[in-house]
């Protein structure tokens, strides 16, 4: 019994002891499952900012809320039927909302303070001085495009250019004219340094040389327009864009000969886009997943759609059977944004020699569904076309003859107008590649078609009143329009001929009305109207939808800049507090 | 604490409730002192049984029971849903008279023939609970011994939820000789829950009663949405599927605690305890084409996924007891503690899309067309402590208890220690011998205490500012992204709490009435916080310690036994009432109010800070209703600066989750053999928020709320030819009605009969002949009904007390919702849409061998 006694204690003794020394080693921290901070400061840490950097871009483009805020409260688009974000539309109870603006303001300044970090340990994480300028030139297109998308939303914002890496509850707005200098900076330095072509480790369509130079004539222009212009900015626009444009060959980058081709699903990275916000249908890195929506996932193959699928045979009644089925290639209908109709209208008056209208939107649905009849007949899948919606009025004779329903702009004839629920389907984000009709997009973002270089450069040429040039850089892309590959050559010969405009023509709504034929519902229309200084004007003009809230607002034009997210407001808590935009 | 050991990572599924032989629960800071840091927020004591000498005896333990919902959601009917709908319409604020959500075709032949869908009846059934338990225990005078085997199942009201436990427990307490005794408890626990992640009820209030769940041959309407905007919506009578819908978890946990003491001189004794904790859960899930969860078409879509995580925690405490009474007045007793632990989690899943056959379900990811890993998780945390008590007890009259413990954590970088002291006296006035005068008085006794108390309750890591990481593709090349969004904090430490408490216990009348009172005032310092940041500087959130809050409280409990009658009928009485009050006293910077985070000084932590309904524009009030760009049928907020606008300005405090008091109530009844007891409670004067009473546009509170998109909750909503100030217009244009959040604040208070108890004892003379020692039978009702609560009466809800933290919709003039911790909305009490409390009834046998 004795040595059972001893063993114990022994036992107890040693279990004890050991305790003792394990100790060091149970008070420390030891996680093994994120990256920590340290490895900005590495090769790989620093393509790894840069890379996170382009991934949180996703969470913006291709989103809702972002979408809405791009292209609603314009002269180009209404609400939907199942719109969100109403107040983005209508500007009516804007002023409250202030928080619907936030997630550019958030992602965009996350994203700075990672570059910062990037740009402060890349410096010396790499000592290959080629491949450093290079990754350093990323960091800064990326920093210069976030502070542009910052001060084209909310004018005055924080400028920060080094690591944050300690608290503060304090921030202060700078003036927009140091938030210009940081940006022409910046890109002048990246457009020097970035590769001319997409190169590894940033392939497909990251930022390139050609890219910088687009967005340094974009940001000399903005700034040319704005209060904090200089006398030299348009001239430096043109001298940007005409870099790009002189340079276009060795850049690899240009126009397609078709329209239609600049936005074909399969053409993303080709030779007519700028730079895409990636996307896949990988699963893991291309930000998809089957029956995905909300969140950060590519949804504008769901936003610009009609709600074909619950046109029933007897329409306007909502009696007989439903006409179309939702499929893949018809889309799957969100009914988040239509097209402004009477403006839609006067912008694609000509559409015989024009060709982007027929290009940009899908104004026919053939039959998909078995056994539908209308009083007028019964439809034949695959052949007969179920639902018409021409641009165009139609006589009552006929609609007679044709078997399926007709919607036209105003419904004149005794016929069915587009309604916020029916209405032409914007085509320019199909995706007809998707596993499941209820996918997101797998397809790339694009965010700067070549086409736009020319109409940007017009633009400048007209503000430097230099008309002759301004019409000639119109007439570029004026002429692509005019291409139909179902022409002979000497029709797209007369096409192209007809649509040339003269010096003479060339007004700022007339370049706005371009912008539209081009670029229409593209993502930054809202952008090009508060930069022309033109959003209350063209909203008088043809949005009713929004004008009457828009032109309420105290002081004027207040609601040309975005609201300070009120979090922002809110958490800056020491120092001077943190101002509103006026009229929020 | 379970038999002296951190239950870490323990759930109480893991426990048989027959295995308890005692549960107690401290709450003051000189009780919880020598738990250390775990017991900063009181401490629940869960000692289980163990065997005795003598006759070995064995019990059988067994009931079963039914269960129903308390009552239905009170949705719209098949009429007033379309009446609804049609409202929405003429209120569409941006296309007047349009909508997108108009009848279908069958809905218009539903509302001919008067469909009237009850879809919540489809996907509730009536839920059972079956509990058998037999155990064995008994002994020596040197070794004791107990066996116990128990099964439970519980079948939940949904279909597709169930619970099922096998547990297995043996104790051994053994004498070796006179200086040593050794003892081992293990229990062994393994658990099936089914469908823990299938929340049907949201999704199935939704569908319209105006069509028929069955098609007229019989057959399920499998698509009953059809014409709709929301066409693809499953019928949910498919949830009742096992094969197409899988979800289930197994949990396997073994808890064991072992001892050793030594009896080293009189009085002076070591004690060891080991305690060894490890669980281990394989979860699971799949979901088929065409079905309620899963309403693709193709098994391209089907979705499965599997998922592992083990668990362990071991404690090992070295105990020095001193016990000794000199001149047998002076009682005293040291314990001297060292004690380390460490808890350990780990975590893999991997989920897939595209399984060709419902058999294969998730048991080969192989299978799969495309398999995902999901994200690796690994915690560890360590704890070391010293701990000395002294207990000195003069004449039983006069008590002092010292303690100082010393607890490192590996949570905090650099300042890992943290030391605290408590101090408690005890003076038992009824020993005293001018007290021989009051006979009336039996108990009086008076306590007191200081302590400081610390709190390391942040997550593993969250001091080191880890990267965030994302996933892109460049073209075809593959990368991952980091990026900062978290910053680290080298200066995170302890929060700790200096509390002081003064109790009086007392019995009069021979103990016929007895009582305690108790008073506590709590300050707690550098609490820790996630604290928001402001957006442009880049990282949203930070941990720190922050700020200082107070907590005052009174606690009254009696006791009374009202009737005690010789013919055995004998009735006593239970009240409890508590009135607690937390506010913040101190921000950082000395703000007076951080809306940011929803914090102001001299508030609850938690409140509801928002803009404040004061009803809904009248047609007569359109110009007034303009100014703020509203239409009558809006809702009305109140202008608090009557500045013409509805902004950040007029944001106000509009109450809190504090309750004014909280009180319970038991009575018993009990005549020979029979007893009868009611259990009743109150909570008095909070809020509590019913999300989905409004709608932000996204995915919280109830999507599409009046906008005549989905059924929803059958509320007054104004028209022109109904004004009311209820609720506003619907509107077919919004997916969120305008000040929305307003809508959501009720009324919490309650008065609750939480449970009514029968039972019936067997006379021993009865039982004489069949070798039974004792049995009893009784029946249970718990959740019987309501006496009080506002938010039943109005309509809006069918259980005040809240069953949740989720789902709220922020304030349209303020983006955040009251937080602690800084995850919007986590500690808001909700009462939600979901799986309602259930009204259950039992019967019951407890037999002894």
């Amino acid at each position: 019994m004795k040595l059972i006694n001893k063993i114990f204690i022994l036992f107890a003794g040693t279990a004890s002891l050991s305790m003792a020394t394990g100790c060091k080693k149970l008070l420390v921290e030891d996680q093994k499952t994120a990256i920590t901070q340290q490895f900005f400061n590495s090769p790989v840490g620093v393509v790894g900012g840069i890379t996170g950097v382009y991934g949180t871009l996703r969470g913006l483009w291709g989103t809702e809320g972002f979408t809405n805020q791009t292209v609603a409260g314009t002269d180009e688009t209404l609400a939907g039927g199942s719109a969100s974000g109403i107040q983005t539309f209508t500007y009516a109870n804007i002023a409250s909302n202030t928080d619907d603006y936030k997630f550019i303001f958030q992602v965009a300044y996350q994203d700075i303070n990672t570059l910062n970090g990037v740009l402060q340990y890349g410096s010396t994480a790499l000592t290959d001085p080629t491949q450093r300028a290079q990754y350093l030139a990323q960091a800064k297109f990326l920093r210069a495009f976030l502070y542009y998308y910052l001060v084209i939303n909310f004018g005055d914002v924080p400028l920060h250019t080094t690591y944050i890496a300690d608290v503060t509850t304090s921030d202060s707005r700078a003036p927009i004219a140091d938030v210009y200098k940081q940006i022409i900076q910046d890109l002048t330095d990246a457009s020097a340094d970035l590769q001319n072509t997409p190169t590894a480790p940033f392939t497909g369509k990251a930022a390139t040389k050609a890219t910088a130079y687009y967005l340094l004539g974009r940001a000399y222009l903005t700034r040319g327009w704005s209060k904090a212009a200089q006398t030299t900015d348009f001239a430096s626009a043109v001298t940007a864009f005409n870099t790009l444009i002189a340079n276009k060959a060795t850049y690899g980058v240009d126009m397609w000969q078709d329209y239609g081709d600049s936005f074909k699903p399969g053409n993303e990275y080709g030779k007519e886009t700028l730079m895409v916000i990636d996307e896949s249908s990988d699963v893991k890195y291309g930000n998809y997943a089957a029956g995905g929506s909300g969140g950060s996932y590519n949804s504008t193959n769901y936003f610009f759609r009609p709600n074909y699928p619950s046109m029933t045979a007897n329409y306007p009644a909502s009696t007989g059977a439903n006409m179309m089925t939702r499929d893949i290639a018809n889309g799957r209908p969100f009914i988040r944004i239509r097209p402004n109709t009477n403006y839609l209208t006067t912008v694609f008056a000509e559409r015989t020699n024009d060709s982007r209208f027929d290009k940009s939107f899908q104004t026919a649905w053939i039959a998909n569904t078995a056994s539908v009849s209308t009083p007028r007949g019964a439809l034949t899948v695959g052949v007969d076309t179920a639902i018409w919606m021409p641009p165009f009025e139609v006589t009552a004779a006929r609609r007679a003859a044709f078997k399926g329903v007709i919607l036209t702009p105003t419904g004149a004839n005794g016929g069915n107008a587009y309604t916020p629920v029916f209405f032409p389907s914007m085509r320019k984000y199909d995706d007809p590649n998707r596993a499941g009709v209820n996918d997101p997009s797998t397809r790339p973002f694009i965010m700067y078609r070549f086409s736009d270089v020319y109409l940007l450069a017009a633009e400048a040429y007209f503000k430097a009143n230099d008309l002759p040039n301004a019409a000639a850089m119109i007439n570029i892309v004026r002429s692509r329009a005019a291409y139909r590959t179902t022409n002979t050559v000497a029709q797209n010969t007369a096409a192209v001929a007809a649509v040339q405009i003269l010096p003479s023509q060339v007004t700022l709504d007339f370049i706005l009305d371009e912008r539209s034929r081009e670029l229409y519902e593209e993502c930054t229309r809202w952008w090009d109207l508060v930069r022309t200084q033109s959003l209350g004007r063209r909203l008088q003009q043809y949005n009713t939808e929004a004008y009457p809230a828009y032109s309420a607002s105290n002081p004027a034009d207040a609601f040309s800049l975005r609201p300070i997210p009120v979090t922002e407001i809110n958490l800056v808590t020491s120092g001077p507090k943190f101002p509103q935009n006026p009229g929020y | 604490m379970v038999d002296g050991i951190p239950f870490v990572g323990g759930s109480i599924n893991d426990i048989n409730p027959d295995d308890i032989a005692n549960l107690e629960i401290l709450k003051d800071g000189s009780a919880t002192a020598i738990y250390g840091s775990r017991g900063a927020s009181g401490v629940i004591l869960i000692t289980t049984k163990r065997g005795k000498s003598g006759k070995a005896q064995m019990s059988y333990n067994a009931y079963y029971g039914i269960g129903n919902r308390i009552a239905s959601y009170n949705l719209f009917n098949g009429t007033e849903y379309a009446a609804f709908k049609q409202a929405a319409q003429l209120g569409n604020s941006v296309n007047p008279g349009t909508t997108v959500y108009g009848l279908t075709t069958a809905e218009q032949a539903g509302l001919a023939n008067g469909t009237n869908t009850d879809w919540q009846k489809l996907i509730f059934r009536q839920g059972s609970t079956t509990d058998h338990e037999l155990s064995l225990s008994g002994g020596s005078d040197a070794t004791q011994f107990s066996l116990s085997g128990g099964y439970h199942k519980d079948m939940g009201i949904v279909y597709g939820q169930s619970f099922e436990r096998f547990t297995i427990r043996s104790t051994i307490d053994h004498q070796i000789n006179k200086r040593l005794k050794v003892g081992l408890n293990s229990l062994q626990s393994l658990g099936y829950t089914n469908g823990a992640n299938r929340f049907p009820v949201g999704g199935a209030v939704r569908l319209s009663p105006l069509v028929s769940a069955y098609n007229a041959d019989g057959s399920v309407n499998l698509l009953p949405l059809v014409g709709s905007l929301d066409a693809a919506t499953v019928n949910p009578l498919t949830i009742r599927d096992p094969l197409t819908n899988l979800d289930r978890s197994r949990r396997l946990s073994t808890f064991n605690s072992l001892y050793g003491e030594v009896n080293i001189i009189d009085g002076l004794k070591y004690r060891a305890n080991i305690g060894l904790i490890y669980n281990q859960i394989m979860g699971g899930a799949y979901t088929g084409p065409n079905t309620f969860y899963n309403n693709a078409t193709s098994y391209a879509q089907s979705s499965e996924s599997v998922n592992n995580s083990e668990n362990w925690s071991y404690t090992i405490e070295n105990l020095l007891i001193y016990d000794k009474t000199i001149a047998q007045k002076h009682h005293i007793t040291f314990t001297g503690l060292y004690s380390v632990e460490k808890d350990h989690s780990q975590s893999s899943s991997m989920s897939g899309v595209g399984i060709p056959a419902d058999y294969l379900q998730n048991y080969n990811l192989a299978q799969a067309a495309t398999a995902t890993v999901g994200n690796g998780g690994f915690g560890e945390r360590g704890l070391q402590s010293y701990m000395g008590r002294i207990n000195y007890v003069f004449s039983g009259k006069y008590s002092l208890t010292g303690t100082v413990r010393t607890d490192g954590t590996s949570v905090f970088p650099s300042k890992k220690y943290f030391t605290y002291p408590a101090l408690a006296a005890a003076w038992n006035i009824d020993r005293e011998g001018f007290m021989r005068g009051l006979p009336v008085i039996s108990t009086l006794k008076l306590r007191g205490g200081w302590s400081k108390t610390s709190n390391q309750s942040v997550g593993n890591y969250s001091s080191l500012g880890l990267l965030s990481s994302n996933f892109y593709n460049y073209g075809t090349t593959t990368a991952n992204g980091y990026y900062v969004s978290t910053l680290a904090n080298q200066n995170l430490t302890w929060e700790f709490t200096n509390s002081i408490d003064i109790g009086l216990d007392f019995g009069i009348l021979n103990n016929r009435i007895t009582g305690t009172i108790d008073v506590y005032d709590q300050r707690t310092s550098d609490i820790l916080q996630q604290v928001n940041l402001p957006p442009s500087n880049g990282a949203s959130s930070v941990f720190e310690n922050l700020g200082k809050t107070k907590g005052q409280g009174l606690e009254i409990s009696l006791s009374s036994i009202n009737i005690q009658s010789k013919s055995g009928f004998n009735w006593s009485t239970d009240y409890n009432m508590s009135f607690n009050r937390n506010a913040i006293v101190e921000l950082h910077e000395g703000l007076q109010s951080d809306i940011g985070n929803n914090w102001f000084v001299g508030q609850p932590f938690n409140v509801i800070y928002d803009l404040k309904k004061i009803g809904i524009w009248q047609t007569s009030e359109a110009s007034q209703a303009a100014v703020y760009g509203q239409l009558p049928g809006q809702i009305k907020i109140q202008d608090v600066n009557n500045d013409g606008k509805i902004n950040s300005s007029d944001l106000q405090i509009l109450g809190s989750f504090q309750p004014k008091f909280t009180a319970g109530l038991t009575n018993r009844f009990s005549y020979k053999g029979i007893d009868l007891s009611i259990v009743s409670f109150a909570r008095i004067g909070q809020m509590v928020v019913a999300p989905y009473l409004s709608a932000d546009g996204t995915a919280q509170g109830y999507p599409f709320f009046g906008n005549g998109r989905v059924n929803q909750w059958k509320v007054n909503y104004w028209t022109p030819t109904n004004p009311t100030n209820d609720f506003p217009r619907p509107d077919a244009s919004a997916d969120k009605q305008i000040y929305a959040s307003t809508l959501s604040y009720q009324d919490g208070s309650f008065i609750k009969v939480r449970s009514i108890n029968l039972g019936y004892n067997l006379p021993a003379t009865f039982l004489k002949r069949t070798g039974i020692n004792g049995l009893r039978v009784y029946v249970t009702c718990t959740n019987p009904f309501i006496i009080y609560s506002p938010l039943v009466r109005s309509g809006l809800g069918i259980d005040p007390e809240g069953n949740g933290y989720g789902g709220i919709v922020a304030s349209t003039a303020n983006s955040t919702v009251p937080t602690a911790g800084g995850n919007a909305g986590s500690r808001v009490i909700t009462t939600n849409i979901n799986n309602p409390s259930t009204r259950n009834f039992q019967v019951g046998v407890n037999v002894k061998f």
